[in-house]
């Protein structure tokens, strides 16, 4: 799929690494040039020197005219001819002794060593030099536009290779990258491999760069995450299904035992139990929808702080009512100013379940206490009863899903893995302690859930 | 026939109770699995409907406590785990057959039916005693191929004795096996119920073994 952003990382590294070295390549081959140019002009310079030292030292020998003539020729077939004039110091006056066939004569006032003047129309360039008696005196010359050509020559076949280099380093870098990027390609792999329905964490005893190790690890870490996820709503799915069929064989029997009944006492007896039945279920049903919509994602986001005490009194002046059939007294004491940030229906959700607990498993004539108060840096919510209590032993298990204590009651079980799921998206803890003294001796049921404190609501 | 239903669910058990008690079984009905191992101890009943998770006492060590103490009473479990390794566990422990729930009332009479069938070592469904003939599903008796009009509680009387045939059953375990807890029995119900069955059936099918109980002959 390719997206409004994406590009190929190996494309981007080629055309980075290429576009950075053609520069340098580009830059190092003009220094090339200019340096081989420079080394061309030196060796013509000496090549001048060379030739007006030798002329030098044959006209102090003679034999002068033969050898112009020879050494001309010779010059000639040169890529840079070199064209001469001999003088000589004659009574006092220097006089041209001998001038390059073909060539007019020279300007007459050069100075020694190495000048450039137009010569035929042309610049040259000359060296001058003369013996140590100053008797004879050499002019040697060349054409600047041929010496500057010989110079290009030589520049521009330092640069073919090179420009012939810059292709095959493109396909190098090309192919280096994609050799250096092929653990990437390995991971992109063995990801595109996994299975939705059985995420495995990828393999990690492959070795892997240190850039793309990181990668795999967080990666890995949110693969367990999810199916640590998964594997929790996949239980919870069998459990809410096997929870399911008790109340759904109770409501069969008891339809089943309505049809047959001989007596319409025994069939209003049924009758009734198909209502209680389906009331249970439908109870069950709420309770697992509320799990379910308990969700995960709303404590990642930040939540503004409030102070629940009226929130919380209002829902036990609701709960006041359903005390008075069994005869339970419900005691409140809500303290405002302990400001909490989790979302508000949370809380609600919470403290209803630990209340409709307290109610349905205190037995009749228990007394209630509901609680909020600040403790510390806590906020603590805590609703004791003086019902029968619950051992250390079942205390443990209390919040497992579909955990019923050992009671005459009816309820589902997950009351208290909801209270124990917000307790813990919000990070909250949730204790079970001894309740209020019972009559009989020993303790009731307590559970507290105690919250981080946060600063006032604004 | 009396069935020990032994099931925490309140609405469960009542509904098995009242229908077993309709399909003709005599039912007593216990929520955890303490009062149902005290129970087992002391009574004997033709067949238990065993809840796998019960209160104070798990079901499978109920199951478990049954069969160490060599009690052979079939045992029929109910359970809401479909998982293959729950029902083997069970049927290794001991348990004669089982049930998924939702199940249907007719269904766990069968069973039942079955289950107390096998313990006595019968394969025809239908017991018979010369002409006369009792069918435990159809809840008939026939002589000589005419129908007999019985109560539940002489039809239960005579199934037990007939499924004992040739053993005496002493008046205690008669009346133990036929009433519930909540039953209310006269002192002489059962010779009531015996005269009646003799009236109906012929003198020779029921004997009295006096100072001990009755039996059916074994021919």
């Amino acid at each position: 799929m390719k997206g409004p952003h994406s590009f190929s990382l190996r494309g981007r590294l080629v055309k980075l690494l290429t576009g950075v070295l053609a520069v340098v390549w580009l830059f190092a081959v003009l220094v090339v040039y200019q340096r081989t140019h420079h080394e061309a002009d030196e060796l013509l310079d000496s090549q001048l020197t060379q030739v007006a030292g030798t002329l030098l030292a044959i006209m102090a020998g003679g034999e002068v005219e033969h050898f112009v003539n020879e050494l001309h020729e010779h010059a000639d077939h040169c890529p840079v001819p070199i064209v001469f004039e001999i003088w000589r110091l004659d009574h006092g006056v220097m006089r041209r002794l001998a001038t390059s066939p073909g060539h007019d004569a020279f300007e007459a006032d050069m100075i020694d060593g190495f000048s450039e003047h137009l010569h035929q129309g042309n610049r040259w360039r000359f060296y001058a030099e003369q013996d140590e008696d100053a008797e004879y005196r050499v002019v040697a010359g060349q054409s600047h536009a041929a010496r500057e050509r010989l110079a290009r020559e030589i520049g521009l076949s330092m640069l073919l290779p090179a420009l012939l280099a810059l292709p095959l380093m493109a396909l190098a870098v090309w192919w280096g990258v994609g050799r250096g990027l092929e653990p990437v390609n390995t991971v992109a792999r063995q990801i595109g491999r996994l299975d939705a329905q059985a995420l495995v964490p990828l393999d990690e005893s492959v070795a892997l760069p240190n850039e793309i190790a990181p990668l795999r690890n967080a990666f890995n870490v949110l693969i367990r995450r999810v199916s640590d996820a998964f594997d929790n709503e996949r239980r919870f799915t069998a459990d809410a299904a096997h929870e399911l069929r008790t109340p759904l064989a109770a409501l069969k029997i008891q339809a089943q035992v309505a049809q047959r009944a001989q007596t319409p006492d025994s069939q209003q007896h049924a009758l009734a139990q198909v209502v209680a039945g389906v009331d249970r279920m439908t109870h069950l049903v709420e309770q697992l929808l509320t799990l379910a919509r308990v969700d995960p994602t709303k404590s990642l986001e930040p939540m503004p702080s409030f102070d629940p005490a009226a929130q919380l009194r209002e829902m036990c002046a609701g709960f006041s009512a359903s005390a008075l059939p069994k005869g339970q007294h419900l005691a409140v004491d809500i303290a405002s100013g302990c400001c909490l940030a989790l979302p508000p229906a949370w809380l609600d959700i919470a403290a209803r379940n630990l209340i409709d607990n307290a109610l349905r498993y205190a037995g009749d004539a228990a007394r209630i206490e509901v609680r909020f108060a600040r403790e510390g840096d806590c906020c603590v919510f805590s609703v004791a009863d003086s019902g029968e209590g619950i051992s250390q032993d079942l205390r443990a298990r209390l919040t497992g899903r579909f955990t019923r204590g050992e009671t005459e009651a009816e309820g589902c079980g997950l009351g208290l893995s909801i209270v124990a799921r917000i307790a813990a998206l919000s990070h909250a803890q949730l204790e079970f302690g001894d309740g209020l003294p019972r009559a009989g001796g020993g303790h009731g049921f307590a559970a507290r859930l105690r919250f981080n404190a946060v600063a006032d609501a604004a | 026939m009396r069935i020990l239903v032994i099931e925490d669910d309140r609405l469960l058990g009542d509904g098995l109770q009242a229908g077993l008690s309709q399909a003709g079984y005599a039912v007593d009905w216990l929520r955890d699995g303490e009062a149902a191992t005290s129970a087992l101890l002391t009574e004997t009943f033709a067949a238990v409907v065993l809840d796998l998770g019960l209160p104070k006492r798990d079901g499978l060590s109920v199951l478990q406590w049954m069969r160490e103490r060599r009690d052979a009473t079939p045992v029929l479990i109910l359970t809401a785990r479909d998982q293959l390794e729950d029902r083997v566990r069970g049927l290794d422990l001991g348990a004669d057959d089982y049930v998924l729930k939702p199940f249907d009332l007719d269904e766990i009479a069968a069973r039942l039916r079955a289950l107390v069938r096998r313990a006595h070592g019968r394969t025809q469904p239908v017991l018979a005693w010369q002409d006369i003939t009792l069918d435990p599903a159809a809840r008939s008796v026939t002589r000589a191929g005419q129908t007999v009009e019985l109560t539940q509680r002489e039809f239960d009387l005579l199934h037990l004795l007939m499924e004992n045939r040739g053993r005496v059953l002493t008046r205690r375990s008669l009346e133990e096996q036929l009433y519930t807890w909540n039953d209310a029995v006269d002192s002489n119900a059962l010779e009531v119920h015996i005269h009646h069955l003799r009236r109906k059936l012929g003198s020779g099918l029921i004997c009295t073994v006096r100072g001990v109980g009755y039996r059916v002959p074994a021919a």
